[in-house]
This record gives structure tokens, C-alpha cells and sequence, in this order.
């Protein structure tokens, strides 16, 4: 009897849990799901009273107006200037994490410098940045936009790779010192592939970082380098807002980063706690 | 093949003073042995002389020439590591060619350097498998196989033998000796195992706190300890160390022990105040069959009170001057806890040392 | 002989002089972050500072030395405390439910069931989204005619409701909330259940047999064990709620009026709508001035740079 009432609990219980967890599903999915159907509809499902759950059959439309108009651009643009700008923040911040934990270069102090950097207002810097980039004639360019993504990347990156690479045993590198290698030999023989996992996962959130920056790329850009952020609030206007643009071009900014997020869960948590919990 | 010449090399880390003056030379072919406990500057000495570590004060130079400004891979030596420190992402193959590559040796000479050192080391199987594939002692072996291809001037081993298990290591502990006797390279050999220290060496280098303790020949070593830590250190099971007080028996010198025993010294020394200090090995404390005392020697009974028999020999614990003391004796008849048990050892093999500065005195 | 293998056997490198020396090594990998860095962390600081002193307007490009005036009229700034205010109420409201929120879910997804990786990953999906993109969203949402929202709370009162989310006073706070509660308790929760998931199950089980309830387990010992991670999730959040923008750009741009004009919105009217160049450079210099002293002294205080 005792038996019985024990496994009926637990069976509510897990009922319970399924009800609470369908509810945060909703809570949390619906919206991402409005979006992306709104993407799909046709003018008269958009603006139709009451709301239209589900489109009658999924139409591209609203896709093919961005690809000709050209508006489509801005994820290209959004696509250049994260990927060049990740690549050499990769590349700079790995050196930089390196000399970090194995000199321990600059000591606490420069550590803690490089950290507070990443917890900065993005608005208190763009000010004085708008106005070097406009003297030096660096406004609406990729190579502009590039650099500040980068450097503004770069304590993430420096971040994560130092708890990765703290994981490199140091045997390693000294065999490979003693076997003929110069510290650059070790730092692109050993270090980078022993620390090419951390590298990948690293690159990725650094991408997605950069791919949905927002304020950077509204102050520096103009026509030329437009992101598909910035694209996208273009079609706000006052009263009359460019729903289907608005819902499709958000559409072909999220789910570049929802594939490559999806592909990465095992390093979503270290990734987005910058490295506060290893999983 | 070179030697190795340190003088006056001190080496601190922060405030911590790990190493207080090595002179040491270590002459080319020979298979030199830096023993001691945990701590005592023994790993730092190897590092300093791979380049791994920088030189705080003093000289090294091999070959006759100084190495203290040169980078590791300027030294020409190889090392191999206590935890292998194989590259996971690449084969075996290339781990042994890593060196060679590094020094971009032609592909065809690279290959035949490769296969003649797993040829060597029986690994020729293995060379297209990664190191996550291999067992321990497969993993030591390409280890040591990354050291040969080299063909260093110098082989420096760091623990090389400590993750094995107790079988595996007895046996690469062989295969290395083969090996010093096959390459006649000169090899440093860094241990805290004093059985590997006292089977491998040609000399051994016993440390401790930064210093040297003693250097010589295992055996010179192991029957002539210059200090009681020496003679602690060495040999398995431990020494006995009996403590009593220094008496006039009169022509000669006597050490009295607590229990009343009175055992005469070999020769007169200096009263360095009233205690002295008695070592005797296990093995020299043998069990006494004979009632006839011959010269030199000295018979104890004691009631018994641990016997540990291990099949070949079996070792008995008594109490002698308040201390507990092993005898090693080779027959399995040695009676039972509470018997009495004759006991013999000869007053040649007796150490005598000085309980304060720890220093031989006779 | 030795001196012969020696060479033949270190290749080209036997002169070590003509390389790059190692013991500099160290620097020069760090050099470019270090350039870099400087250049968001510090010629910002520097140039604001300079430019804070000058007279610099829209209308008049005035280099001459302005003494504290700027820093004077920041003191006489209503709008400026006003925002910071907004600031601080969207800060104060939004963290604590995101954390309870957050922490409460992670309970729910702690023991295992069937499909729960599907659950979490669909969950954390708000998360990754441009926080620009999550404020269109919503607003799309939040429409009073074609969005949802107004709907579903329509089919409750049982006629249809027209609530101006983004104009009406009393809305448009509690849809910013909802957006960012929306966006970042996944963030905490994911956090949080990893942390939840660390924790030594040996320990609550043990203070389980001896009798402790639920709160006295929670209290005494997961929420010590977890505090460390916990600290540093609230540490990022805290941060970026304080110079939100995206969000509020996407939903409101500050509007009706003024009304929810954070700190980083307002300084972004002034210095690219109405171009008060030494004024906002004021205003930044503030900032990275009260940003830095609180961060430095949460990262220190957390030991993250140990």
C-alpha cells in the first residue's frame, strides 16, 4: 500500500514537473517563435485582427524583398566583421593568455585591468572612439569596426583561453623547449593544438559576441558597413513599423547563432559565465 | 658524449633558497644519479641544467662549454619527463620525430632515425597509433624513444619511473641500463627511490636541502655513509639507529646503551660530548647460532616482539637501547613474539655518528 | 667531436644571438592585446578627460579650457540623474527576479527526466539572441492590435484590451522587465543548475538524514557552495544592466518622453543627437570613473583574477 502511494507521488510529482517545465517552454519559446512565423506570413496574416497563430502556408517573401533590396548585405557585413574580427582576437588574446599564466606577465594588477575592461560600459568609450574614428577617417569602414571588435573581444578571449590554458601541462611545453623548439615554436606547436578545443569554443561565443553587438556598429556605421542589428531597427518608424523586414531580417541574424550555439551546449555554461564554471 | 661541470650554483625561488651551492661534476659516459627527499633541490638541479630553469648564481658547462645563457634547445639534450609529456594529438610517430622536425632534419633521414629507435625499443608496432591508445609503460617507451633519436650530448631523466606500476617499473628501470650501456651517452637521473638510485648509478648524488649530501658510488655510498641521513636514506629496511652515551671501558672507548648494554668501540675518538649515535643495518644484525664470540663482535638477546617473514628472509623487530630495531635473518625459524632470539653483528659494519651534526665519526 | 655533433644536431639554431631572445618573449606576445587594450581602455579615459575640459558643442567647436564647468553642470543635470535612476530601478527590479527566477528553475531541471536537454537547450535559446533583436521581439509582441500579448490577456478579461505597452507610463517598465527577465533568467538558470549540479550531493544527503528541511539545507549548504559562481552570474548581470541600451533602444528609444532613458541612452543623445561633445565626454568620464572603481573591486573581491 505504503509502495503504491510512494510511486503515485512520484508519478504527480514528475507530472508537476513536466506541467511547470511546458510552461517555461512556452514562456521562454513562444516569443522566438512569433518572430520567426511573422518572417512567413503575408501582409494580410501580419496585420490581421485578432492575431494569426500560424500562417496559412509559409511564405519567403518578405526574405526575397531583403535579398532585393540589397538589405540582406548587412548580414554579410555582420558576417565580415565578426569572423575577421574573432580570428585575430583569437589569435592576439591566445598570445596574450599565454604570457599571462606561464610569465604571469603584469602580475594581478594587469589581470584585473584586463577583466574590468570587459565590464565596461560599451557607451562611455564609443564617444571619445567616434571622434578619433572620425579624424581619422575610420567611420563606416570594416577595417574600423574591425579593430574595435576586436579589442573589445579581446579580455573574453584572454579570459577563457587563460583558464584553458592553465589546463596545458607545462611538461609539455618544456619537452618541447628541450627538443629544439623556440617559445614561438611551442606556442604554435603545443599550445594551440593542446588548447585547439578551448580555441574552437572560445571562437565561437566570441563570434556570436560580435555578431550581435549593437551599440559599436550604430555610432560607426553609416551605409557601407550596416549590421543586420542596426538593419533591423531601420524599419522601426514611429507608428508604422516594417513588421515583416523587421521579423525576417531578425530571422537571418538568429539563426546562424542558434545552429552554432546548439552545435556548442557542452560549452555554453564556460562560455557564457566566462569561465566561472568549467562543465 | 660530455661531462658536465657545475661550481657554486645557487638558485633561489622567491624567498625560498632551493639551491645552496652544487659543485658537482658529472664525468662524461656516466650515468650519475641525483637522489634525495622530496624538496631537496634535486628536480631544480635538472631543470637548471636542461635550461628550464635560469641560473641564479654560479657556473654549468658542458662539454667545457658554459651553458648558463644558452636556451634548452641550444644545449643539444633531451629529457624525458615523469609524465611522459607525449603530444596527445599527434602519433607516435610523431611524437618521436618531434625533436628532429623541430630542428627541420630532412623527411627520409627523420624516418630512418624514427625506425631505428623504435626498432630499438620494440615500439614498432605502435608508431601509428596516439598516445591516449598506449599503456603506461608503451607511453615511457616513447618517451624515451623522443629522447634517442636526438642522439644528445645528454640525457636528463626527471622521475621518469614514478606513474609505472611497481612490475612495469622494475623492468623499464632494466631497460634504461640496457640502454646507458648500449648509447654509453652520459645520463642525470633524477629520483626520490633510493633502489633506483642505488640499481641505476654509477654514481650517486645524494641531496638534500639544497645541498649535496654525499656523491659516490652506490655502494661506497651505501657502506660508508659520510651522515646519518645518508645512512637513513639508503637501504631498505632502514637502518637502525640506537642512541646511548660515550664511556671509558677502560683501554678503550664504550657506548653504553639505556637497557645497560655495553658495546665497545672499534677505535678512540674524540668525546664530542656524552651521546653518540649507533647505526646498523638490518641485514648486519643477523641471528646469532654460534655461542662463541669471535673478534670484533657483538651478541645481544632480546625478547622478540613483530616477526614479518617475506619468504626469502624474515625480519625481526626487537628493542635494543629503547629503540625498535629490525634483524634480518635468512631462516624462517626465528621463534615467536615473546621467545628470545640471539642476536649477532659485526663491530665492522657498525656506524658510529655524532647525534648533533649527524657527521660519521668513526 | 662533441662540439661537432653539437652543431649538426641543433640545425640553424645554434646562433642564438641573431633570434628573437626568449626572456622578451613574454612581451612581445602581449604587446598587441596590450595596444589594443589601451585603446579601449584607455585613450577613451584620457581623451574624454581632456575633451571634458574644453567647450565643445554642436555649434561651436571651443578647444579653450573650460575648467569643472562641465563636471559642474552634471551636478544640475535632472535628466542626467533622472536616467541614472531609471538605471538603477530597471537594475534593482530585474536582478533579483532573474537570480529567484533563474535559481528556481534550475531546481526544477536538477534531478533528471526524460527530454530534459531538449527542455534546457530550447529554454537557453533567449540567451544567445541580440539583445536588439529580443527588444524588436518584443515589441512585435507588445503591439496593441496585432500582437499576442494584448490577445491572450483578452481571452482572460474576457473582451478585447488595447494596452499601449510602449507608450502607455505604467507599461513601459514592466515590458522592459518582462524582455530582459525573458532574455537573461535562462542565462542564470543555466548558470545556476551547473553550479547546482557541482554541488556534493554526499552533503545534502547527509543533512537530509539528520533531519534538515528543505530552506535549513538550501541556506546552510547550497547556497555557500554555490555562492562563488552565483556571485560572479550576478557580478556579469548587474553589469549589464547597468549599461543596458539595446533593449530599451529596440522597444521604447527612451520614450514616452523621457521616461525610461537609462544612463547609456541618455548619453547617447547627447553626445550623437545633440552633439554636447564636452559634455558627454563629462558624463563618459563619470562613468568609467564609478564603473571602474565598482568593478575592480567586485573582480578583487571575487578573487576572479587569481
Amino acid at each position: 500500500m505504503t509502495n503504491l502511494s510512494v510511486a503515485a507521488t512520484r508519478r504527480w510529482k514528475l507530472a508537476g514537473r513536466y506541467g511547470l517545465a511546458s510552461l517555461l517552454l512556452v514562456f521562454f519559446v513562444f516569443p522566438i517563435y512569433w518572430l520567426f512565423i511573422i518572417s512567413f506570413k503575408t501582409p494580410d496574416e501580419i496585420f490581421h485582427f485578432p492575431p494569426v497563430w500560424y500562417p496559412k502556408s509559409l511564405q519567403f517573401a518578405n526574405y526575397a524583398v531583403l535579398f532585393k533590396d540589397g538589405d540582406a548585405v548587412s548580414v554579410l557585413n555582420s558576417l565580415i566583421l565578426a569572423g575577421v574580427s574573432t580570428v585575430i582576437a583569437m589569435i592576439f588574446g591566445t598570445m596574450c593568455a599565454y604570457s599571462l599564466v606561464r610569465f604571469k606577465t603584469g602580475g594581478e594588477d594587469f589581470a584585473v585591468w584586463v577583466i574590468s575592461q570587459r565590464l565596461m560600459p560599451p557607451i562611455a568609450i564609443i564617444f571619445p572612439i567616434f571622434l578619433l574614428y572620425v579624424y581619422l577617417g575610420w567611420v563606416d569602414s570594416y577595417g574600423g569596426l574591425i579593430i574595435l571588435y576586436t579589442a573589445f573581444n579581446l579580455p573574453y578571449v584572454i579570459w577563457m583561453m587563460r583558464g584553458y590554458i592553465e589546463d596545458i601541462p607545462l611538461e609539455l611545453e618544456e619537452s618541447a623547449l628541450v627538443d629544439g623548439c623556440s617559445r614561438w615554436a611551442v606556442l604554435w606547436k603545443v599550445v594551440f593544438p593542446m588548447a585547439r578545443t578551448g580555441l574552437f569554443a572560445t571562437a565561437v561565443f566570441t563570434f556570436v559576441f560580435a555578431w550581435n553587438e549593437f551599440i559599436f556598429a550604430l555610432v560607426l556605421t553609416r551605409t557601407e558597413v550596416v549590421t543586420y542589428t542596426v538593419q533591423v531597427t531601420h524599419y522601426f518608424g514611429g507608428q508604422s513599423n516594417f513588421w515583416a523586414k523587421i521579423a525576417a531580417m531578425s530571422a537571418l541574424g538568429t539563426v546562424p547563432v542558434f545552429i552554432t550555439v546548439s552545435l556548442l551546449q557542452r560549452f555554453l555554461v564556460r562560455g557564457i559565465s566566462m569561465g566561472a564554471v568549467k562543465g | 658524449m660530455s661531462d658536465v661541470r657545475i661550481s657554486g650554483l645557487h638558485k633561489t625561488f622567491g624567498t625560498v633558497h632551493v639551491l645552496k651551492g652544487i659543485d658537482l661534476e658529472i664525468p662524461a659516459g656516466e650515468f650519475t644519479v641525483l637522489v634525495g627527499p622530496s624538496g631537496c633541490g634535486k628536480s631544480t638541479l635538472l631543470r637548471t641544467i636542461a635550461g628550464l630553469e635560469e641560473v641564479g648564481q654560479g657556473d654549468i658547462s658542458i662539454s667545457g662549454v658554459n651553458v648558463n645563457s644558452l636556451r634548452p634547445r641550444d644545449r643539444n639534450i633531451a629529457m624525458v619527463f615523469q609524465n611522459y609529456a607525449l603530444y596527445p594529438y599527434l602519433s607516435v610517430f610523431e611524437n618521436i620525430a618531434f625533436g628532429l622536425r623541430a630542428r627541420k632534419m630532412e623527411d627520409h633521414e627523420v624516418r630512418l632515425r624514427v625506425n631505428s629507435a623504435a626498432d630499438m625499443l620494440g615500439i614498432t608496432g605502435l608508431l601509428d597509433r596516439f598516445p591516449k591508445q598506449l599503456s603506461g609503460g608503451q607511453r615511457q617507451r616513447v618517451a624515451i624513444g623522443r629522447a634517442i633519436v636526438r642522439k644528445p650530448q645528454l640525457f636528463l631523466f626527471d622521475e621518469p619511473l614514478s606513474n609505472l606500476d611497481a612490475q612495469l617499473r622494475d623492468e623499464m628501470r632494466g631497460e634504461i641500463k640496457k640502454l646507458h650501456q648500449d648509447l654509453g651517452i652520459t645520463m642525470v637521473y633524477v629520483t626520490h627511490d633510493q633502489i633506483e638510485a642505488m640499481t641505476l648509478a654509477d654514481r650517486i648524488v645524494l641531496m638534500r636541502e639544497g645541498r649535496i649530501e654525499q656523491m659516490g658510488s652506490p655502494l661506497n655510498v651505501y657502506e660508508q655513509p659520510a651522515t646519518r641521513f645518508v645512512a637513513g636514506f639508503l637501504g631498505s629496511p632502514k637502518i637502525n639507529f640506537i642512541s646511548g652515551e660515550l664511556v671509558d671501558a677502560g683501554d678503550r672507548q664504550a657506548m653504553r646503551l639505556s637497557d645497560g648494554e655495553i658495546i665497545p668501540l672499534p677505535k678512540r675518538t674524540q668525546a664530542w660530548g656524552q651521546s653518540i649515535v649507533l647505526g646498523i643495518r638490518p641485514q648486519h644484525l643477523g641471528r646469532s647460532t654460534d655461542s662463541k664470540v669471535k673478534a670484533g663482535e657483538v651478541k645481544l638477546s632480546r625478547p622478540i616482539e613483530i616477526v614479518q617473514p617475506t619468504g626469502s628472509r624474515t625480519y625481526v623487530t626487537i628493542k635494543i637501547g629503547g629503540t625498535q630495531c629490525i634483524a634480518e635473518t635468512e631462516s624462517m625459524e626465528t621463534g615467536r613474539p615473546g621467545e628470545t632470539i640471539d642476536l649477532s653483528f659485526d663491530l665492522q659494519h657498525a656506524i658510529f655518528f655524532d647525534p648533533t651534526s649527524g657527521a660519521a665519526i668513526i | 667531436m662533441t662540439s661537432a655533433s653539437h652543431a649538426d644536431n641543433s640545425g640553424g639554431a645554434h646562433h642564438p644571438s641573431r633570434r628573437m631572445p626568449d626572456h622578451n618573449f613574454r612581451y612581445w606576445i602581449i604587446a598587441p592585446s596590450v595596444f589594443l587594450l589601451l585603446l579601449i581602455g584607455l585613450f577613451p579615459l584620457i581623451y574624454s578627460l581632456v575633451v571634458s575640459f574644453q567647450q565643445i558643442t554642436m555649434t561651436d567647436y571651443d578647444t579653450s579650457f573650460a575648467g569643472l564647468t562641465n563636471y559642474a553642470q552634471l551636478f544640475d543635470d535632472a535628466r542626467l540623474w533622472q536616467s541614472i535612476a531609471h538605471t538603477l530601478i530597471i537594475t534593482i527590479i530585474a536582478l533579483p527576479i532573474e537570480l529567484v527566477f533563474g535559481l528556481a528553475m534550475a531546481h526544477l531541471f536538477l534531478e533528471r527526466m526524460p527530454g530534459r536537454q531538449i527542455f534546457i537547450s530550447l529554454i537557453v535559446l533567449p540567451t544567445v539572441i541580440s539583445p536588439v533583436v529580443a527588444g524588436a521581439t518584443w515589441r512585435l509582441l507588445f503591439d496593441q492590435r496585432y500582437g499576442p500579448i494584448n490577445q491572450v490577456i483578452g481571452w482572460f478579461a474576457g473582451h478585447d484590451v488595447i494596452m499601449l505597452w510602449n507608450i502607455t507610463p505604467h507599461l513601459v517598465y514592466p515590458a522592459i522587465l518582462i524582455c530582459e527577465v525573458w532574455q537573461w533568467t535562462p542565462f542564470m538558470f543555466l548558470i545556476l543548475l551547473a553550479a547546482l549540479s557541482n554541488v556534493d550531493k554526499s552533503l545534502t544527503e547527509a543533512a537530509e538524514l539528520d533531519g534538515a528541511g528543505f530552506w535549513r539545507i538550501f541556506f546552510k549548504i547550497v547556497l555557500p557552495a554555490i555562492w562563488p559562481v552565483m556571485a560572479i552570474a550576478i557580478l556579469i548581470r548587474g553589469v549589464d544592466l547597468f549599461r543596458i541600451f539595446d533593449v530599451i533602444w529596440a522597444l521604447t528609444s527612451g520614450g514616452p518622453g523621457t521616461m525610461t532613458e537609462t544612463i547609456s541612452i541618455y548619453t547617447y543623445v547627447q553626445g550623437f543627437q545633440q552633439f554636447e561633445s564636452s559634455y558627454t565626454a563629462a558624463i563618459a568620464f563619470l562613468i568609467v570613473g564609478l564603473m571602474s572603481v565598482i568593478v575592480i573591486w567586485a573582480i578583487r573581491r571575487m578573487g576572479l583574477a587569481k
